[in-house]
């Protein structure tokens, strides 16, 4: 070989091979191979819900870790390398057309998941996600498994809950309707359930509330309200019928407060999923007047309240108690009765 | 008629007809699947449980397609064309470069169909099977033992640029793609936790630094002084850029992983590393439009010249936004969303694939004897994939910087999935664009060699 080619060939593999060691060997080697605090070893079905996940490639849509400046969507916990422990291979992704899933486990109750993966339409309807019943029903039932399982041992502190909270609600649906519902709104805080509407029904209210029920609700509580979205065949105990819920509206005039804390928190343990990070207060009031007005036949914002009106209600704004008798704040009298 | 076997295996130039004609045949098969995905981001329930053509399926085989059968086949066709050309004698081996060029495309058809049932290692850029891996692997080591005996047996005495690139990039690739695949792991093919992220950026850039860079330089560093008609600006520039690129296209690897959990340091290198590489990119911008310098109508008088002058520039624009993209400042706002998927298309088709197709035009006529069917196909060609990149180039930044913003501003994914919408939308009409193109081309390359005027001596 004559100089200049030896040169070429061997020069650059020098330059390449040094670059692998000095960019890969010596940081690989220098990480430490240590599980982090949440860490903890997949059962074997859950094992199997991984190889789904990478054999559909849900890697192209998710993410698996969770960067400090994520606290928009509610980063409680930065990813650390101690998370990865073991995993082959690793699914860390490099794209979010979907949300991140690295602390997902818990996150929503296991009939949430069957529904979503027969289609992501069903309880989110703007969603991109590929329907995924073409996987079959264990397939499903081992990818729930998997992804209720990722953030670890924190997501299995959120599963705990999920599943206390779940038999409850079972057992409460299995009494009857008016008894679930009853259920329901009992673990609603006091002051929730003696609040009505704060914000006035009028027409463009309702006109928002709209598009948000189709943007978030439709698939499971259904376009007129009774329940029978698509995705209600999957989920049990089943999403609420509202039309029943005129039977339990408080004094019988109004339950604006308590659909503003159900939708805003969610029913842990149900599909019913929290919408606190999705919808601002408004649009929270707005969905909760759409509902009222439209299957449950009430219009509770013209009730007086205490409360100083929202400039910009003008003269939609309701109407205020004429010399409102302070009522003394006792400490330790909210809560369930 | 009996057919001589041996004779047809040893027909000069096979190796580089076999790359390029299916390099066109990929690159209208890869972006039909980039089609799919695309339908499936505008109306997801169009295809809805058709297991093998699922976007999760679909996409890493439209990425490898595209990568790999396309951009890399072409390449390679054009590059064992060039090799010997530029040393003066005939590529050492015609039957030991066939047998790379069909293991190599079996490679792509058999990781594809495979991808679409459903078997993937999971690792971008790196999903193919093991027995896939191994054929690519075997492919470049062919054709990196033929490409360095050419360059024993030449009769000019000096290595034209070219050359290098060309025995560099096989050589490279043979030793970095089983590296970054994790090949002597067997049917994993990976590495386990943060460990294996890192392997897996160290391979997912260098396939783009190390492999289809390298073969598009040495193309345009062979067409720049013959479309021009002058010569190479300066020889002293072309071993710079080299050794730089080098240097540092080896090292940023980490800026795939700016706000993953690996060393700071390597973060550090890699954003480093990522400004360095304007120098080598600009070396060679510098080297190539400094010899076209008042020539470049020699360049926009023929579409072959024209695919080549925008590739380069495509190239200048990737290498700007590439540095910026890897500061830990910009990347707030444009990692994980689709401003990466606008800069990997103007990236793999607008440099590499622009330039790639400019080569396989340029060649054709020298390696099949015939002129290219049609001029006229080759300038609609020209325009549709042109104005299709443009086009995604375009929609898919403005997608990403909104993805990115409403993120970085409070908002949950799920609420900037709707606004995806519009974007999503002309990028599938884009697309369609770009497609349509990619078969105008195969046509004109099939009609050339079939019916192509005869050039005479
Ligand atoms: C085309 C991209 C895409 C693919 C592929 C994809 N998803 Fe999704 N995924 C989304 C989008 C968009 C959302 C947000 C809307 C929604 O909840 O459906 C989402 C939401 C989710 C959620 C709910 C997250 C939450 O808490 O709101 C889970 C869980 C999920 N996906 C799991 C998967 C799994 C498992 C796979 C693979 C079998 C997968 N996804 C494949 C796009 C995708
Ligand atoms: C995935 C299905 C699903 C989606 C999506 C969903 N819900 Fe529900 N919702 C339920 C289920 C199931 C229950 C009943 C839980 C139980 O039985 O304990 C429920 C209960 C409720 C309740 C409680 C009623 C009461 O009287 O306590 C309200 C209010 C409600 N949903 C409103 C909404 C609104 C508004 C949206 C959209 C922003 C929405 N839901 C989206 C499934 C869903
Ligand atoms: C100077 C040169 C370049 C620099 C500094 C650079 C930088 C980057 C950075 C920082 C990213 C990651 C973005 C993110 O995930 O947030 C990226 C992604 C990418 N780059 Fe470049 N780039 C350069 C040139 C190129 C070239 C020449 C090609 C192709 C031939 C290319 C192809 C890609 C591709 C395909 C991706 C997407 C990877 C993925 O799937 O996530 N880049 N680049
Ligand atoms: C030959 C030309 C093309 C090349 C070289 C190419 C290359 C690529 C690459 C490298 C990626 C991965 C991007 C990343 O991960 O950062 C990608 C993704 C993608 N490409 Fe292409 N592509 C081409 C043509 C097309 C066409 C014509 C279409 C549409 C019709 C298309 C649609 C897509 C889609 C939808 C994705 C997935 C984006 C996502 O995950 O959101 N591509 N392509």
């Amino acid at each position: 070989m004559r100089s200049s080619e030896a040169i070429i060939v061997w020069g650059s593999l020098l330059v390449v091979v040094a670059a692998m060691f000095a960019t890969v060997y010596w940081p690989v080697i220098n990480i430490r191979d240590e599980p982090s605090d949440i860490w903890r070893p997949l059962q074997s079905q859950e094992e199997k819900g991984r190889l789904i996940y990478i054999a559909n490639g849900c890697t192209y849509c998710h993410s698996q870790y969770i960067r400090p400046q994520d606290w928009g969507i509610g980063a409680e916990r930065i990813s650390q390398s101690g998370d990865y422990y073991r995993q082959i291979p690793h699914l860390l992704g490099s794209q979010r057309t979907g949300p991140d899933l690295s602390q997902e486990g818990g996150e929503h109750s296991d009939d949430w998941h069957r529904a979503h993966f027969i289609n992501p339409r069903f309880t989110r309807p703007r969603s991109l996600m590929p329907a995924f019943a073409y996987i079959g029903e264990e397939g499903i039932e081992s990818l729930i498994a998997y992804i209720q399982s990722l953030g670890g041992k924190d997501a299995d502190q959120r599963m705990a809950v999920q599943n206390r909270f779940h038999e409850e609600a079972i057992a409460a649906w299995e009494r009857g309707p008016d008894e679930h519902i009853r259920w329901l709104h009992s673990r609603v805080p006091q002051p929730w359930r003696i609040m009505p509407s704060e914000t006035p029904a009028t027409r463009a209210s309702v006109a928002r509330g709209e598009k948000v029920y189709q943007d978030y609700c439709i698939g499971c509580h259904g376009p007129v309200g009774d329940g029978a979205g698509p995705a209600a065949p999957y989920i049990y105990p089943p999403p609420v019928n509202f039309t029943t819920l005129r039977r339990h509206l408080i004094d019988g005039q109004y339950i604006g407060g308590i659909l503003y804390y159900q939708i805003m928190n969610g029913i842990t343990g149900t599909a019913m999923p929290y919408h606190k990070k999705d919808l601002e207060s408004a649009k929270i009031w707005d969905v909760g007047n759409y509902i009222m007005v439209n299957f449950i036949n009430v219009r509770d914002d013209r009730i007086p309240s205490a409360g100083i009106p929202v400039s910009y209600e003008g003269r939609h704004a309701k109407p205020v108690t004429k010399n409102p008798q302070p009522e003394p704040i006792q400490p330790g009298k909210g809560g369930v009765r | 008629m009996r057919i001589n076997l041996t004779r047809f295996w040893s027909t000069e130039y096979l190796t580089a007809k076999i790359f390029l004609v299916s390099g066109a045949v990929w690159f209208a098969v890869g972006t039909s699947l980039g089609l799919f995905s695309a339908i499936h981001l505008v109306a997801p329930d169009f295809f809805a449980n058709i297991a093998f053509i699922e976007f999760g399926r679909v996409r890493p085989a439209h990425t490898n397609t595209v990568l790999f059968g396309f951009v890399t086949g072409m390449l390679i066709g054009a590059g064992v064309y060039i090799l010997p050309k530029v040393l003066n004698t005939r590529l050492f081996s015609e039957p030991m470069g066939v047998v790379a060029a069909v293991t190599f495309n079996l490679a792509v058809l058999v990781g594809d169909i495979s991808l679409l049932a459903g078997h993937s290692q999971g690792r971008e850029y790196a999903e193919y099977i093991f027995p896939v891996d191994v054929m690519i692997v075997v492919a470049f080591l062919l054709l990196t033992a033929n490409a360095v005996m050419t360059v024993r047996q030449r009769r000019e005495p000096l290595l034209y640029v070219s050359s290098w690139y060309v025995v560099g990039a096989m050589l490279w690739t043979t030793v970095m793609y089983p590296f970054g695949n994790v090949l002597w792991r067997g049917r994993p093919g990976a590495m386990s936790g943060i460990t294996d992220a890192i392997f897996l950026w160290f391979y997912g850039h260098n396939i783009f630094g190390l492999l289809v860079t390298p073969l598009a330089v040495a193309i345009g560093y062979y067409m720049v002084p013959r479309i021009a008609r002058a010569p190479l600006y300066s020889q002293l520039l072309s071993i710079l850029g080299f050794w730089t690129l080098l240097m540092f296209y080896t090292h940023i690897g980490g800026h795939h992983l700016i706000q993953a959990p690996i060393p700071t340091w390597l973060k550090t290198v890699s954003i480093i590393d990522s400004f360095a590489m304007m120098l080598p990119v600009a070396i060679v911008l510098i080297n190539w439009w400094y010899t076209a310098r008042g020539r470049f109508q020699n360049f926009l008088s023929n579409p072959v010249g024209k695919f080549f002058l925008i590739g380069s520039i495509w190239y200048a624009i990737v290498c700007v936004q590439g540095p910026l993209q890897s500061l830990a400042w910009v990347q707030r706002v444009t990692h994980f969303n689709n401003w990466v998927i606008g800069h990997s298309h103007i990236a793999v088709l607008g440099f590499t694939g622009f330039i790639a197709i400019a080569g396989m035009y340029y060649v054709l006529p020298y390696i099949t004897g015939r002129k290219i069917y049609s001029t006229k196909l080759i300038n609609i060609q020209y325009w549709l994939v042109l104005l299709g990149l443009l086009g995604f180039f375009v929609s898919l930044t403005a997608a990403g910087l909104i993805q990115g913003h409403v993120w970085l501003h409070g908002g949950t994914v799920y609420r900037s999935v709707p606004m995806l919408k519009p974007y999503m939308t002309t990028r599938l009409f884009e697309g369609i664009l770009i497609i349509i193109g990619s078969y105008i081309g195969l046509y004109n390359v099939i009609m050339t060699f079939l019916k192509g005027e005869r050039i005479s001596e």
